[in-house]
Parts: C-alpha cells; sequence; structure tokens
C-alpha cells in the first residue's frame, strides 16, 4: 500500500497535465464542428476534393462528419494516439525509475519481494490510465451535449472508452515489459515511443494500401474504429479478447523480467 | 552461529568478472572487515547477499537461510547502507525515512528523531538540498531505524567528516553491543583496524584472505622513506623485515615488519635531510601479500 500511495503521488502532477490536455483537444475540437454546422458549406463535397491520402493521414477516411458522431469519431485516432503515449510511458517508467534515480538499493533491500512492489506499481498505473479514460469520457459526453441539443451521447461514447481502456491496458503493459527487459529508463522509453510511432504508421500504410490489408493486425491502432464504435455500435470483441490476452502475457513477461534483472545502483 | 556464509559464489557481468569463487562467513555478533581496494568486488558480493544481483554460481546464507529463496525475509532483518545513497529527490529527509520505515513491523518512530540527533541531522530538509555527507547520514539512519539484527555497510564513511566518522563508530558499536552482527565494507584498513574484529581481504574478484585484525597488526608494516643529503648506502637497510626497497635520486623507500627499533639504530649517524614513516597504503600491503603467495 505504501509503494501504491507513493506512485500515485509521484504521478499525480503528469496525470492532471495529462487529462488537461485532452479536455482541451476535446473542447476544441468540438468548437470546429460548431464551425462545420454553422457554415453553411457542405462540408462532405469540400472534403471529398481532399486527396484520400490527407484524410486518411486525419482519420477521416470514410465517415460523415457533418453529424455530432461522426465528427466525434475522428476524435477516436488522438485519444489512441494520446493515451498509448500516456499508457507506454508511465509502464516504462514506473518499472525502472529506482534504477534510473539510483534508489534501487533503497527499495529493493527493504523486505519486500520483487513482485511486491511490481505490483502496486502496475495498479497505480490501472488507476492511473482509467483516471485519464473518466475524464475522457466526462468531457466527450460534456462538449458533445453542448452541441447536440444536450444529448452527450453517453451510450456510444462509452463504448468507445471501453475500446479505449483496452488499449490503454495493452500499452501500459507493453510500457512495463520494456521497462523491466531493457536496460535503464532511457532506452525503455525511447523503445517505447518509437514503437508507438511504429504502430502509428503501419496504420496509417494499412489506409492507404488496400493490398496490405493483411497487415492491419499488427498495429492496435487497427483493431477498434472510431466509426464502428460511434455509429454502428460495435466493438469487436475478437479485438478486445486478443488485446486484452496480449496485455496479460506481457504482464506476465514483465514479473518473469523483472525477477531476473539485476539491479544496478 | 555463522550469520553469513557464502560459498564459492561467483558472478560474472557478461564477460567480466565480478567476484570468483568468494567464500567467507561471518560469525553472530562481530564485526567483520571486508577490505579490498576499488574494483576489487566487495559491492558485487554484497549486492548478492542483499539479492539485488544473482549470482553465476554458489550460494549464500543470513541467518541460515538462502539469500535468493528467502530474501524478502531475511531483509527484514538487514540494515543495509549502500557506498552511494540516492533518494527520491522530491522528498523530505522525514518523508523518505517514514516510507523507510513503513516496510518494516514494530518501527519505533522515536528512533528516528534520536537518530537524526546523533548524527545532526535536520529533518525538514529537502533530500535534493543535501551534501553528500547529509545524504550519507540519512543512509545510516534509514540503515539502523528498525534495530536490524545484521547491518551491513558498504563504504560508508566516505563523506563524512571526522567528528561525524567517530560518531559514526559510536553508534555501530553500540548496536554491536546490543547484539547485531556488522559487515563493514571499506578500502581504508585504518579503519577496518579500528573497528573489526576479523577481515576478509579481497582483491581482484576473489579472497585473498581471511583474517583477524591482531595477526594483522602482527604484520605491522611501516612506510619509510628517507631523503639523504648525499651518496645512499643501499646495503644499510638490508636486514630481516625490510622490503620493496627501492631508491630513487637521492631518496629511499621501503616497507619495514618488525621491532622498530632495530630501524631507529639503523638511522644513527646517517645523513638526512627528510625522514617520513607512514602507514602503507593497502596497496602496498596487497602487493606484499600477493608477493608471500608466490613464494614457495
Amino acid at each position: 500500500m505504501n509503494i501504491f500511495k507513493k506512485e500515485m503521488k509521484a504521478n499525480i502532477k503528469s496525470l492532471i497535465i495529462w487529462c488537461c490536455a485532452q479536455v482541451f483537444i476535446i473542447f476544441a475540437g468540438m468548437m470546429k464542428y460548431q464551425g462545420f454546422a454553422d457554415s453553411q458549406v457542405d462540408v462532405n463535397a469540400l472534403f471529398d476534393a481532399f486527396p484520400k491520402e490527407i484524410m486518411v493521414v486525419f482519420g477521416m477516411g470514410s465517415v460523415d462528419i457533418t453529424k455530432v458522431a461522426g465528427f466525434y469519431s475522428v476524435f477516436f485516432l488522438y485519444f489512441m494516439l494520446l493515451a498509448a503515449v500516456h499508457a507506454v510511458m508511465f509502464g516504462a517508467v514506473v518499472i525502472s525509475k529506482e534504477e534510473r534515480d539510483h534508489c534501487a538499493d533503497f527499495i529493493y533491500t527493504k523486505p519486500v519481494r520483487r513482485v511486491q512492489v511490481i505490483w502496486p506499481k502496475l495498479l497505480a498505473g490501472v488507476v492511473n490510465i482509467l483516471i485519464f479514460n473518466m475524464v475522457t469520457f466526462a468531457a466527450s459526453v460534456f462538449f458533445i451535449a453542448q452541441h447536440n441539443d444536450g444529448n452527450g451521447l453517453i451510450d456510444k461514447v462509452s463504448l468507445t472508452m471501453l475500446a479505449l481502456f483496452i488499449l490503454q491496458l495493452f500499452f501500459l503493459a507493453l510500457g512495463t515489459l520494456f521497462g523491466s527487459i531493457l536496460k535503464n529508463t532511457k532506452r525503455a522509453t525511447a523503445a517505447a515511443s518509437g514503437l508507438v510511432m511504429g504502430f502509428f504508421i503501419l496504420s496509417v500504410v494499412v489506409d492507404l494500401y488496400d493490398q496490405l490489408a493483411f497487415l492491419k493486425v499488427l498495429t492496435p491502432f487497427k483493431y477498434f474504429e472510431g466509426a464502428h464504435l460511434m455509429i454502428n455500435d460495435q466493438l469487436s470483441f475478437n479485438s478486445a479478447a486478443i488485446l486484452l490476452i496480449v496485455s496479460l502475457i506481457f504482464f506476465g513477461l514483465t514479473f518473469v523480467a523483472f525477477n531476473r534483472r539485476d539491479l544496478t545502483t | 552461529m555463522n550469520v553469513i556464509e557464502i560459498n564459492q559464489l561467483t558472478k560474472y557481468y557478461g564477460k567480466h568478472r565480478g567476484i570468483e569463487n568468494v567464500s567467507f562467513s561471518v560469525e553472530e555478533g562481530e564485526i567483520f572487515g571486508f577490505i579490498g581496494p576499488n574494483g576489487a568486488g566487495k559491492s558485487t558480493t554484497i549486492r548478492a547477499l542483499l539479492a539485488l544481483i544473482h549470482p553465476t554460481s554458489g550460494s549464500a546464507t543470513i541467518f541460515g537461510k538462502d539469500c535468493l529463496k528467502y530474501g524478502s525475509e531475511i531483509r527484514r532483518d538487514i540494515g543495509y547502507l549502500p557506498s552511494e545513497v540516492f533518494y527520491y529527490e522530491h522528498m523530505k529527509v522525514r518523508e523518505v525515512l517514514n516510507y523507510s520505515a513503513s516496510f518494516y513491523d514494530n518501527v519505533d518512530y522515536n528512533r528516528i528523531q534520536s537518530l537524526a540527533e546523533v548524527m545532526d541531522l535536520d529533518l525538514n530538509k529537502r533530500i535534493d538540498d543535501l551534501s553528500y555527507g547529509n545524504k550519507k547520514k540519512v543512509g545510516i539512519i534509514q540503515g539502523l531505524l528498525h534495530e536490524p539484527k545484521l547491518i551491513i555497510l558498504d563504504e560508508p564513511t566516505g563523506g563524512l567528516d571526522p567528528l561525524m566518522q567517530q560518531k559514526f563508530f559510536e553508534l555501530i558499536r553500540a548496536e554491536n553491543q546490543k547484539g547485531a552482527t556488522v559487515l563493514f565494507s571499506s578500502h581504508i584498513l585504518s579503519e577496518v583496524q579500528k573497528l573489526c574484529g576479523r577481515v576478509a581481504i579481497i582483491k581482484d574478484g576473489t579472497i585473498v584472505r581471511v583474517e583477524n585484525i591482531r595477526d594483522m597488526q602482527k604484520h605491522n608494516y611501516k612506510k619509510f622513506t628517507l631523503d639523504y643529503k648525499g651518496i645512499i648506502d643501499v646495503h644499510h637497510f638490508n636486514l630481516e623485515g625490510v622490503t620493496n626497497l627501492t631508491v630513487r635520486e637521492n631518496t629511499l623507500h621501503f616497507l619495514f615488519k618488525g621491532d622498530i627499533n632495530r630501524i631507529v639504530e639503523r638511522l644513527q649517524g646517517q645523513n638526512l635531510l627528510n625522514l617520513l614513516v607512514e602507514e602503507p597504503s593497502l596497496e602496498e600491503i596487497f602487493m606484499h601479500y600477493y608477493q608471500k603467495e608466490e613464494l614457495p
């Protein structure tokens, strides 16, 4: 419990900053929606004139963005990116920070097993991503309601947030695995952010080139689609199951790898 | 009863040698010195005892239990002061110590206060504002606050001024008298001689020997440096107990072990500019140990 509290306290500031950024993105994004809705221009016709590549990169491949649900579904891509970076960094740092700060000798010579140190750290990670998720949820419902005659689309947003949370878990697990395998925090965070970038680029590439669609399974950013969640109210069970199982495996490997680790001063 | 028993402990970091076949044991209630030059493997041995690293081969027990298997249980009764002390920098001293205490059952929190008073440490300062010596004091207090049965000190005196070193030694002696066993690692022979009953000497990852301090003092080497006015008669000091005799320009160096009066006699009538008698450095003593081993 003491380790959990310590980690929560250590991360509260950065969590607040992440949440503020997220709220601002949703706020600013929905303001733009108001702009679209107010202008009498046929926005769909306007965007049809854009090259497909550009629309894909911005996550606006195939939805009707004049409807609030369609417009909001485009956000999902940005949520995934932000949440992925937040979760993967949290995981990578939380596991390896004692060695980075040269206080591994302090905590790991206490009468606790390494597992007993890792557990509360993971728990703190899950609580942090959950708070990030809930803030995203609350801000989404609030700002959607403002532009949708008071209807916050709670059901649709809830489903989207569930998908987001599963992705967050996956990236947290990925981060902790890097933190426990790689030599130090620097390498772990570098590898983790590099991989997130790689996943993102791959997700854009498979959208651009239909013949590469089979590569979709390799990037978690393609496991859920904003449009499916927000418009069709569908969350792919298979995607959820695969991501959760892989996350569990990563968490398991984190424990195994960390137990074997030679701690540096 | 042996509190620590190390059996053929070996650790390689990849291809780099950490320690090789280290074996020695520490008896209950003694202050045991662990001495060797920097990089000899003292910290590696200690880190393996604390299960911070995994030995390549060999084993070690503390309180009769395997260090790796029963690590968390064993560590309840160990107080450890690392050679380089770093703590969560944004915390206050009091917070770090309370956090440390929260890992143990039945800690007397008044003890933090009284130890801080003895060591003259301000509990309300932030860790990042502390000098190296003051951080070391935090380390000492967090190592002793739970009244451990085994105290492991890795180069504890660096950064402490002589007065603090004195207080620290008194503290360690007092804990020892209350029954704590102490493993004291250092590269400074004189402080080990002051405190310890027995020592293990480690060099290049292997234990050179384990000795009683009394026996060691029998080989009480002195290092002589003689500056001559004129020509040096090298053969003048050719007597039993003199080793490592070297001449450089007008200066004569040698190590001497034995009755000091013999040297004083020989100094009569020598035309000297200066005379220096010192404790030999650990390196010089080690060199001597090695020479002895090489003899048939």
